[in-house]
């Protein structure tokens, strides 16, 4: 509590006060009254004592003086003082606390007389603080306080309350109590009784209680009491509210203050009636309790009794529910005696009748002359079963003994190795025909064991049985061991082992596990029970030791006979033959003495065929002779999926199963059967030897068509037999004549489930690829399918075949599938989606045609046709042989393929598919197989797994060549594939050669081209191009010329020849060299071309030949031309104007005698460019050619700007059409003036002449006299750095200034062959470099070692 | 080979015609020196290059060397190259029309 917020109020109020509403309270009592006087005249030590007490946040309160005046903190009047505060403040404390006053008074005397304190724990005290007497408790202790004089004068007492806590943990005790050991109430009466107990130890919570239950009649019985001396009568309970309990209400009711005080003077005020409330149904009754009336009843209290009420409640439930339990248990035991006197009853009864069959039987057998096979084996049939009916009578019986206690063993003492080995010789035979290893390994014991002979023999038996009966592979162990006081036998098989939640129950009788796999379904679960019990009576126990999968080892102990004990028991092979040869017949029949013929009896006529499925061997025999002598043809399984299989192999007219059979029994085979289309309509008769409407019903329901109960009459069986067949047969006529037309199918034919599972086939199917009905059903992926390793392109191929069926109603495709013996087969798959009108199901219906030899056929012609155009389309060995590789990688698909050429010396050059390999790439092993492929014969693939994968030798033009194509491991190199790549061999050897032939031809042609077409040197200006058509790459006839003149002008000759190739070539270099000497005779071109056409006239060949002839003068700019039926001269101005020279076009050469050829003169303006060409740069397929002229022209008017030398590339790229020239071309471009080159030696004496030079070119440019001064410095400074500073160590150095015009721009680069150092300071010739730049537009200087280039150019404005 | 014609037509005056450059640049200073000695120092001597086609930054050096002592006078064609050079800052450079 802090002070702020509360003002010290009243005169009273001293420091000691703190300003907390005690403090507050203090200062306001009047205690001029009191003994202690006003506050202000309070010695220190009483101060000092208030000041500790108000302070502290412990609870506690003091007293002072005389009349021990009461004073406490805000603590105590929260905890303690309730209603009494602040009327306690300034009082005495025997005034405050009067109630308690006989409790504290003597401790207070005690603590002021003695000056000691005083401790009492959990003490309880009634205080009036709350309006009634209340129970509390109070830990607290007493101290002295002290005045100034050292004396005792008042004490000071700190407390706690505890309350809460000694309550809680009352009631906490009770709960526990009453919730400890149910266990020992086992009957309502017992329960209430002990609940009473408890509930009477906490007489404070619960003076009384009375436990009040409903009866059958709905009226309350009082059935426990506690608080009372005597159980009170009846008749209280009439007082209670019973029907609201009945409700499930609590009640709160008044009461007459005699009831039972409990621990308490007075008795209570109130009793709370709670209901004993049961799950889902009306309470069991009430409970009472009164209340202790020093505590409210508040939710702790109210909660107790709930609770408490709640224990009882449940202990009633307790106790009711194990009497019904133990009832229960009662009554079934009593049934359990009844059944066991049944069995033994009825078990006798068996015995008599069982007899008078097995021993007539016996003596029918004995007796010699037994006339006929059959009918003997029919005896044995009958006596067999009757024995083992026999042996499941007796083991009845031994269980009847047991149980009523009757069993009358016989104990000797015995040599336990020799009895046990006995009896598992008497099972060796069964053991050994099943294939299994038998062990026995039972060595003399020590001491002999009391043993019944009969019974062991049973133990054993069983025992050795069982281990046979889930044993399928492996073998079957004996062991016998001492092992102290026991001798141990232990049994180990390697079956199918017992699942571990199955082992606690092994020893159950008549519990079997279901569909375990056996050799036999039949049994009662009752071998191993007996076991149990026989080796209890021996005093022994049994175990069983097991891992599913892995077998299972059961283990039997049983206790040596006394020390010293004699053998006495005899043994011999007739004294176990009675009880063993029923065992061992039994087990001889799960083990087929002979594998017994699958297929179908033979019978005459078309008989039916009839499917007998049963896991009795007896029960197939009979139901296989019988039907066989109704002229049925048979056929047998031994349990459901056996039986599964052979209808799906071979579908019979009728199927006669048994229903209890291991793996699958008979109602699971049936609904197996109609869930398959193709097996669902064959009829089923069930035989079953549980009989009932159930048991048929459900059979019925199962989809079998008949129902026969064990024992049936032969006649009956075989009357329905016929009668289900007729019955199918007349159902069934439609499908089979379906049948037959899918089976007389030359395709293949299937019908697929909606996802793609086949389950019908026909067979054509099974011939085609291998795979017949017996594997049925097919489920995708199907096993024909490509291999998703070798070949994931087929799979998916067929994967999508099959999924495209799912939505598109027909389908067809080729694809490759394997057959069931590994080969390739390609076929034409045709399918279609259609529905089945009864079900609304969809299926797949498909065919498969074998197209193989078709499929090769095809890929042959292919593979060579794709490589005949590859190689047609290559120019050159290499790249022939390129494109070949490519193809046969491809065509394979190979991971690699390589070519190996051994020239004329043997040496390798290695050409490869994928990344660049030379021959020491390869290993060795790869070398290797490709040179000793040349010893092979030519053209004939091997497969060497050093190449990894084929090899073959082929005639290449510079040799040999080995070829290698390195394929998947997966993949077969198949007969076919072999054909082929000897196929492609030989075929790329002679396209090879084609190539090698057509190449040689063309370098001829080529060479010659080159020799005849132009001058080796033209004149300054000109630029020319000769592109020769592209495929195939040829010579042609076009030609240009350039020749300097006597006179100093420059004839021009653009020509073009009909034709291509060699022929066409001779006769341009004929018309080439007349045309020279024409022009050189006479330079008129129109005499020129006059001459030519007289010329051409004699030429065979030149006929239509067109020329261009031209003659220019450098110094008047002007040219004088005549054309011969060629195209236009293109000519372009600086300022882009075009001109066409187009003036003076007559006819081609020699088509008419006596043509007349005038000249036409055009002036060529300074930097203008001229281009002169052949058709091939402008014609085009497909548009005109002057669209062609004038494309050209706009592509020379936009390069006007720059050098000749790149117009003409630019030219000849931007009319490259997309697949290379198909004619050739010849061009020619001229730009006047001819840039200017001139070379001088380093002296300063030369650049005047220099200087003259460059003057008169750059006149001939028509340039401003402004620009012309400016280069004319430029240059002069760049030739006298030259000479100055770049040959001031050469003097004998040579200088080389070449000027060249554009259009709209000159350049003049200065180049000499020394140092260059610049800039030199402070010299003049810094200034010459300024000077430069300031005349120039552009100037760079460029060092290098071989001297230095300086560079300047700069614009011409018109 | 570089030709230049030296003409002395009156005292203080030179006129200078042909071609100015590396290999005669030494000549066309001897000129000017021997032109000012003759004039004894009494005022600039006028270096007329209106009849001067060609003149490069060597012959540039020697007026520059000597811009105290001369005027010179010039065609429009030599302008250009003389301004850049700044003789016009040194001494008076007076342009003629042909």
């Amino acid at each position: 509590v802090t002070s702020e917020g509360v003002t010290p109020t009243g005169s009273g109020w001293i420091p000691a006060f703190a300003h907390d509403e005690v403090g507050r309270d203090l200062s306001e009592v009047d205690w001029s009254t009191t003994p202690l006087g006003a506050p202000a005249t309070w010695p220190q030590s009483l101060q000092t004592a208030v000041s500790i007490l108000v302070s502290s946040r412990f609870s506690m309160w003091m007293a002072w003086g005389p009349q021990l005046t009461f004073f406490c903190n805000a603590a105590y009047r929260r905890d303690t003082l309730g209603r009494k505060y602040p009327w306690a403040l300034g009082r005495p404390a025997r005034e405050v606390w009067a109630e308690i006053w006989p409790d504290i008074g003597p401790r207070i005397e005690s603590v002021l007389a003695t000056g000691t304190a005083t401790w009492d724990e959990a003490l309880l005290l009634f205080l009036e603080r709350s309006g009634y007497s209340e129970e509390s408790y109070h830990t607290f202790s007493y101290s002295p306080l002290r005045d100034e004089t050292g004396r005792v004068v008042g004490m000071l007492c700190v407390v706690s309350e505890e309350t809460d806590r000694v309550i809680g943990e009352r009631r906490m005790g009770t709960l526990r109590d009453l919730g400890s050991d149910p266990s020992i109430a086992r009957t309502e009466r017992e329960w209430l009784d002990f609940a009473g107990d408890r509930l009477a130890r906490n007489r404070r919570d619960l003076p009384f209680t009375m436990t009040y239950l409903f009866q059958s009649d709905g009226r309350a019985q009082l059935a426990g009491a506690t608080g009372f001396g005597r159980l009170p009568a009846d008749e209280v309970g009439h007082a209670w509210p019973a029907v609201a309990a009945a409700r499930g209400e609590a009640v709160l009711t008044d009461l007459d203050p005699a009831m039972p005080a409990g621990d308490w003077a007075e008795g209570p005020q109130q009793a709370l009636v709670v209901p004993l409330l049961q799950q889902g149904a009306p309470p069991f009754g009430f409970f009472v309790t009164g209340l202790n009336r020093y505590r409210p009843l508040d939710q702790g209290y109210r909660g107790f009794v709930e609770l408490a009420a709640g224990h009882v409640a449940a202990g009633i439930a307790g106790a009711r529910s194990y009497q019904a339990q133990l009832r229960r248990a009662e009554e079934l035991a009593e049934l359990d005696r009844a059944k066991t006197t049944f069995f033994s009853n009825v078990s006798h009864e068996f015995r008599t009748p069982l007899s008078l069959i097995v021993g007539p039987v016996q003596s029918l057998l004995d007796r010699p002359g037994v006339p006929d096979e059959g009918m003997r084996d029919e005896l044995e049939l009958i006596k067999r079963n009757g024995l083992r009916l026999g042996k499941l009578v007796n083991t009845l019986l031994d269980f009847s003994r047991i149980e009523a206690g009757r069993m009358q063993a016989q104990f000797e003492p015995a040599d336990l190795a020799a009895a046990t080995t006995e009896l598992t010789s008497v099972f060796r035979s069964a053991i050994e025909k099943a294939g299994l290893a038998f062990v026995v390994d039972c060595p003399p014991l020590p001491r002999p064991v009391a043993l019944d002979r009969s019974l062991w023999e049973k133990v054993v038996l069983n025992l050795l049985s069982n281990a046979l009966k889930f044993t399928f592979d492996g073998g079957i162990t004996v062991r016998l061991r001492a092992d102290g006081e026991y001798a141990e036998l232990g049994v180990a098989d390697t079956g199918i082992g017992i699942a571990a939640e199955e082992l606690p129950r092994l020893f159950e009788r008549f519990h079997r596990i279901e569909n375990a796999r056996s050799r036999s379904n039949e049994g009662s679960g009752i071998g191993l029970a007996l076991v149990l019990e026989l080796v209890n009576l021996h005093g022994g126990t049994v175990t069983a030791d097991s891992t599913l999968g892995h077998g299972t080892t059961l283990t039997v102990r049983v206790p040596f006979a006394p020390e010293g004990t004699r053998i006495t028991a005899q043994s011999g092979p007739t004294a176990l033959s009675a009880t063993a040869d029923p065992f061992l017949q039994e087990a001889l029949r799960w083990v087929p003495a002979a594998p017994e013929p699958v297929g179908y009896t033979a019978a005459a006529g078309v008989a039916s065929r009839v499917l007998v499925v049963d896991d009795n061997a007896d029960m197939r025999d009979y139901l296989t002779r019988l039907l066989a002598t109704a002229g049925h043809r048979v056929s047998t399984a031994a349990d459901g999926e056996a039986a599964l299989d052979a209808v799906r192999a071979d579908e019979p007219d009728l199927v006669i199963s048994d229903v209890m059979m291991p793996r699958l029994d008979g109602l699971h085979f049936v609904a197996a059967l109609r869930a398959d289309a193709r097996t669902a309509s064959i009829p089923v008769i069930l035989l079953s030897a549980r009989a009932g409407q159930e048991a048929s019903i459900e059979g019925l329901d199962s989809g079998a068509d008949d129902y026969l109960v064990k024992p049936f009459s032969a006649a009956e069986l075989v009357a329905r037999v016929r009668a289900n067949i007729e019955l199918a047969q007349v159902r069934t006529h439609h499908a089979r004549w379906r049948a037959a037309l899918v089976d007389s199918l030359q395709e293949a034919f299937f019908i697929a489930d909606e996802d793609g599972t086949i389950v019908e086939i026909n067979a054509a199917f099974a011939r085609i690829l291998g795979f017949g009905p017996d594997g049925l059903p097919y489920a995708p992926p199907h096993p024909w399918w490509p291999d998703a390793r070798t070949d994931p392109d087929g799979h998916q191929a067929m994967a999508e075949a099959f999924a495209s069926a799912d939505h598109q109603t027909r389908a067809r495709f080729t694809l490759p599938v394997t057959h069931r013996d590994g080969h390739r087969v390609w076929v034409a798959v045709a399918l279609s989606l259609v529905s089945n009108p009864d079900t609304g199901d969809k299926v797949i219906v498909g065919t498969f045609r074998d197209i193989t030899a078709e499929h090769y056929a095809i890929q042959r012609e292919s593979a060579l046709s794709t490589l005949s155009t590859r190689l047609s389309e290559a120019d050159s060995l290499t790249e022939a042989l390129a494109a070949a590789l490519d193809e046969l990688r491809s065509r394979w698909p190979a991971t690699a393929v390589r070519a190996v050429v051994f020239d004329r010396h043997g040496r390798p050059s290695l050409m490869s598919t994928g990344p660049h390999q030379d021959w020491g790439d390869l290993t060795d092993q790869q070398r290797a197989a490709l040179t000793a492929v040349r010893e092979q014969p030519l053209l004939a693939p091997i497969v060497d797994p050093r190449a990894g994968g084929p090899v073959v030798c082929l005639e290449h033009p510079e040799g040999l060549l080995a070829l290698s194509l390195e394929v998947s491991a997966h993949r077969p190199f198949t007969t076919e594939d072999q054909t082929l790549l000897a196929l492609l061999a030989a075929h790329l050897g002679q396209g090879l050669h084609r190539v090698h032939q057509i190449h040689q031809q063309r370098e001829t042609a080529l060479a010659l081209q080159r020799a005849i077409l132009g001058p080796a040197h033209l004149p300054d200006g000109f630029v020319v191009r000769y592109e020769p058509a592209t495929r195939p790459l040829q010579v042609g006839g076009d030609w240009y010329d350039a020749v300097t003149l006597a006179d100093g002008r420059i004839g021009i000759v653009v020509g073009d020849c009909v034709g291509r190739g060699l022929e066409a070539a001779t006769i341009m270099g004929q018309l080439r060299s007349a045309c020279r000497a024409l022009l050189l005779k006479d330079p008129r071109p129109d005499e020129v071309l006059t001459g030519l056409d007289r010329f051409a006239d004699g030429l065979p060949g030149a006929a239509c030949t067109t020329v261009f002839c031209g003659v220019f003068d450098p110094a008047s700019r002007c040219l004088t031309y005549a054309s011969a039926g060629h195209p236009p001269g293109i000519l372009v101005d600086p300022d882009g104007s075009v001109h066409l020279l187009d003036g003076a076009n007559s006819l081609p050469l020699a088509v008419q005698a006596g043509t007349r050829h005038s000249p036409a003169r055009v002036t060529i303006a300074a930097r203008a460019t001229l281009l002169l060409y052949t058709d091939g740069l402008v014609e085009r397929r497909g548009t005109s050619i002057d669209a062609g002229i004038r494309h050209v022209a706009d592509i020379v008017r936009d390069s006007r700007h720059i050098s000749i030398h790149e117009l003409a590339a630019r030219v000849m790229t931007h009319r490259t059409p997309p697949d290379g020239y198909v004619d050739d071309v010849a061009m020619l471009v001229y730009r006047h003036p001819a840039p200017l080159q001139v070379a001088f030696p380093a002296d300063a004496n030369q650049l005047a002449p220099v200087r003259h030079a460059l003057r008169h070119w750059l006149s001939e440019c028509a340039l401003p006299t402004e620009l012309i001064q400016d280069v004319l410095v430029a240059a002069g400074e760049a030739c006298a750095n030259a000479i100055e500073h770049g040959h001031r160590h050469r003097p004998d150095g040579t200088i080389r200034l070449v000027a060249e015009a554009a259009t709209d721009r000159l350049t003049v680069q200065v180049t000499d062959t020394g140092e260059w150092k610049e800039p030199e300071p402070s010299l003049h010739r810094g200034r010459g470099l300024a000077l430069m730049r300031a005349v120039m537009h552009h100037v760079t200087v460029t060092p290098g070692p071989d001297g230095t280039v300086v560079t300047m150019d700069t614009r011409i404005t018109p | 080979m570089t030709t230049m014609t030296v003409d002395v037509p009156g005292e203080g005056e030179l006129v200078v015609r042909g071609e100015i450059d590396m290999s005669n640049s030494a000549e066309f200073a001897g000129a000017i020196d021997t032109a000012l000695g003759d004039s004894g120092g009494s005022g600039p001597l006028t270096v007329d290059l209106t009849a001067v086609e060609y003149l490069d930054s060597a012959g540039i050096h020697v007026l520059l060397t000597r811009a105290s002592r001369i005027v010179v006078v010039t065609s429009p064609l030599l302008l250009p190259v003389l301004t850049i050079c700044g003789l016009p800052q040194v001494t008076s450079v007076r342009c003629v029309d042909d």
